[in-house]
């Protein structure tokens, strides 16, 4: 079959109504999310997985998708009404966002945003769809030694590119490996690192982990200094003018290309397209002088960049099985728990899952332009929940979704446990990210070592003679070299930290 | 200590006809120690929803994956024993985790009651249609003359399969290269992709990449032909009469379930075996269905332990 009539087919699932609640569902959870300042879209997609466990694969992985690009997309209310970005890839949407409802034109500022990232989100889906195909035919070249190599390029990219140090990102990736390592050995069958405890022989569940590391933990760290201060601002006009639409209409394809591209690579957090569409928006525009002030270039070119990456983050994803964020890694992890795993062996092996849940990144996009435009007024009034309710609300969903996972009190305390880690990583300001792709990645980095010693029967070399296991190993390499050498571009290095 | 089991058992034995008459009274739960979806689950799942019906009362499916099946064979053996939790057992799989001091195990080879057996999935071993080796003939002969260079695919270590390679590497006097791999799915990847010369797994596994061409079964590891590949060869025709192997899946309790429940349960399951309906269905998966009751079921378990004794201490002898 090809793409086209694969995609139709996807269609056709991703509208039936069981599917399309799902998406609704998760459009709503994901913007709820994103309009609780506190609760950024790692935290809130990691909270939310145990809602997705019991349905099936392909339900509980449009919900989860929906929930991410929710929450990309909702962001965007707190940062023009309340100055605080709801995560971490609103930030700059701040600058010019909060000016306009300041002036009065917050609701445009928001229709603009809703609108932009619809087109944006809209043309990076089919532009995902045009490159994944091309990139999955080469699933079947990949044995055990690519898959290897692969799997170290990702662990490389987002040790490397994702924090301030080096080293601290290293660290944190062996901390992930080793955490990844605890339970039965794959291969031969026996117990590592579990001290005769029997809940541990399974190792220690990544969804309680995540859920501590970026939920809990999050919610400590922010109920230390929560900011609260809504704009009161006309709501009614959420339509641009001609005038604020033919700004605004270059600022949007240009936040496309650069959301795009920026989203194919790993490593490049979410928060990078944003300030670079916001740079060139100010470098290309005849009124430089009106950014900072309310300018709604400032705000169409970034929140388009901002969905754009969204939904291209999911090329590498899906293909080739490397998270591009934190937020990313996370959604990797309940797509292994639903017994789906993203890589090159995807689309050939679940076809009509990939392409219905691609095919509900399209439906998704319209729902989130009909929830945010007509319903903007009531994502507003949320935000006058004081944050004690959100934080202790947010906090008994953790603990009911953890143990709800394997009805497991084991499970609650691993997750309090991390929450607690996680509150002194972010203090101590190590990245979170890499540990998380650790314990992702480490089972099947190391499967495919061993697997591949004993094709070989013991030897190294196998590593060396096979030419795409042997560049994927070189890449590593560079993209070690480069980030010790603090060769990448200082926007990089430091925004790819959330 | 066996003094008081023995009174304990006596003190069960002589309560369990009232107990038995009204079992059962509430939803039953059948641990099954694998994926949802999976052969297994789906098996388990055709067998609950014909023998709720004949029961009277719902069977709850409840998967307890992880660890190669240990995970829910402990939560089994833990159980309270009275016949409302019961679960799969696997021959020879369950037999290797009790066997392998390594993993560990609380439980032993007498900690289950042997209700009845359910599936009986032979061997098979297969290469890519594309390969050199026509025949089992071709095969051993290449592995004879290039000891430990032909690369042996298992799906999983100390499973059937890999049991299945000790087997015939013992048989043909050869050795093959083990690798380890999760499930069939990535054996038919990997085979596909050149990485493996020949693979180890069951029927019910290969008749669909078999059907389109993909692969070819050089023998089945049974004594009979299997009515799902009708034109494969058994070992016992080629000449192999010692290389016999399968994967046989059945239900028990834990130790101490009363007679007269593990009596009741044995004949509503074995009756709901040999309903039509249930063995249209098995056919489709293409899984052979081999009730055993009681005592024939546990005297082949018995049979099977102390077989796969011998190849355990060898597999973990072996340096792969």
């Amino acid at each position: 079959m090809d793409t086209l009539q694969l995609l139709l087919n996807g269609f056709a699932a991703a509208l039936s109504p069981g599917n399309l609640t799902f998406a609704l569902i998760g459009c709503i959870l994901g913007t709820l999310i994103g309009v609780l300042p506190g609760v950024g879209p790692a935290a809130g997609t990691a909270i939310l997985i145990p809602i997705t466990y019991k349905l099936d694969a392909t339900g509980g992985i449009i919900m989860l998708c929906a929930i991410y690009y929710g929450a990309m997309y909702g962001g965007t209310i707190t940062s023009v009404l309340l100055n605080v970005p709801g995560e971490a890839a609103s930030v700059v949407t701040c600058i010019d966002g909060y000016a306009m409802a300041k002036r009065g034109r917050g609701g445009t500022a928001l229709g603009i945003a809703a609108i932009g990232s619809f087109i944006g989100g809209t043309i990076a889906t089919i532009a995902l769809v045009a490159v994944a195909t091309p990139l999955s035919t080469l699933a079947l070249r990949f044995g055990p030694p690519e898959f290897f190599g692969l799997m170290l390029v990702g662990l490389c990219l987002v040790t490397g590119l994702a924090g301030r140090s080096l080293v601290a990102g290293i660290l944190m990736t062996v901390v992930g490996l080793l955490l990844a390592m605890i339970g039965i050995d794959p291969v031969r069958g026996a117990p590592r690192y579990t001290f005769g405890v029997p809940d541990l022989y399974d190792g220690i569940g990544f969804i309680p982990v995540v859920m501590g590391l970026f939920g809990v933990g999050e919610i400590l760290a922010t109920a230390e200094n929560p900011v609260r201060d809504v704009v009161r601002t006309n709501l009614s006009r959420l339509l641009p003018n001609l005038e604020e639409w033919k700004r605004s209409f270059g600022a949007i394809m240009r936040g496309t290309g650069i959301g795009f591209f920026l989203g194919l690579i790993p490593g490049v957090g979410a928060i990078i397209p944003t300030f670079i569409s916001y740079i060139v928006e100010k470098r290309v525009s005849k009124h430089p002088e009106e950014f900072g002030k309310g300018a709604i270039e400032g705000v169409a070119g970034p929140e388009t960049a901002n969905n754009a990456y969204a939904n291209a983050s999911m090329v590498p994803l899906l293909t080739l099985g490397i998270p591009s964020s934190p937020t990313i890694a996370v959604l990797m992890g309940a797509f292994i728990m639903n017994g789906v795993t993203p890589g090159p062996f995807l689309f050939t092996e679940k076809p009509e899952l990939v392409w219905t849940v691609i095919a509900s990144f399209f439906v998704g996009n319209v729902l989130l332009l009909i929830l945010n435009l007509p319903l903007v007024g009531l994502w507003a009034k949320i935000l006058e929940v004081p944050y004690q309710y959100v934080c202790v609300g947010t906090l008994l969903f953790c603990v009911l979704g953890a143990y709800s996972i394997n009805q497991s009190v084991f499970d609650i305390w691993v997750m309090i446990g991390f929450g607690f880690i996680g509150y002194l990583l972010r203090k101590l300001d190590f990245p979170l990210a890499p540990a998380v792709l650790g314990m992702i990645l480490g089972p099947q980095l190391e499967k495919s070592l061993r697997t591949s010693l004993e094709m070989s029967a013991g030897d190294f070399t196998i590593f060396l003679t096979r030419p795409i296991a042997l560049s994927l190993i070189v890449i590593s390499l560079v993209i070690l070299t480069v980030s010790a050498l603090q060769l990448a571009p200082k926007e990089i290095r430091e925004g790819s930290a959330d | 200590m066996h003094g008081i089991l023995a009174t304990a058992l006596f003190l069960v034995l002589s309560l369990a006809p009232a107990g038995a008459q009204d079992f059962p009274s509430r939803p039953i739960n059948l641990i099954v120690m694998a994926t949802a979806g999976g052969p297994t689950d789906i098996a388990a799942r055709i067998l609950g929803g014909i023998a709720e019906k004949l029961i009277g009362q719902p069977i709850v499916i409840v998967n307890k994956v992880g660890a190669g099946g240990q995970v829910g064979w402990t939560e089994l053996a833990r159980a309270k024993p009275d016949g409302y939790t019961i679960g799969f057992i696997i021959m020879p799989g369950t037999n290797t985790v009790i066997l392998d001091p390594e993993r560990q195990a609380i439980f032993n080879e007498t900690s289950f009651v042997h209700i009845v057996n359910h599936v009986l999935d032979p061997g098979v071993i297969w290469v890519d249609a594309k390969s050199p080796h026509k025949t089992l003939k071709d095969l051993f002969a290449a592995a004879k003359a290039a000891p430990g260079t032909l690369r042996a695919a298992t799906t999983g270590i100390l499973s059937d399969d890999h049991l299945n390679i000790l087997i015939s590497e013992e048989a043909a006097d050869i050795k093959f290269r083990l690798v380890h791999l999760d499930g069939a799915a990535n054996q038919l990847k990997e085979t596909l992709g050149g990485n493996i010369d020949v693979s180890f797994d069951n029927v019910g596994s290969v008749v669909k990449p078999l059907k389109s061409g993909q692969i070819r079964v050089l023998a089945i590891t049974d004594p009979e032909r299997s009515k799902f590949l009708p034109d494969v060869p058994t070992t016992k025709e080629l000449g192999y009469p010692t290389i016999i192997s399968s994967s046989t899946r059945g239900l028990a309790a834990p130790k101490g379930t009363p007679d007269a429940i593990v009596k009741k349960l044995g004949d509503v399951l074995k009756k709901a075996m040999d309903d039509p309906e249930h063995q249209k269905k098995m056919e489709e998966q293409g899984l052979g269905v081999k009730p055993m009751l009681g005592p024939e079921f546990a005297a082949f378990w018995k049979e099977q332990h102390e077989r796969a004794r011998k190849y355990t201490d060898w597999a973990k002898k072996r340096p792969q």
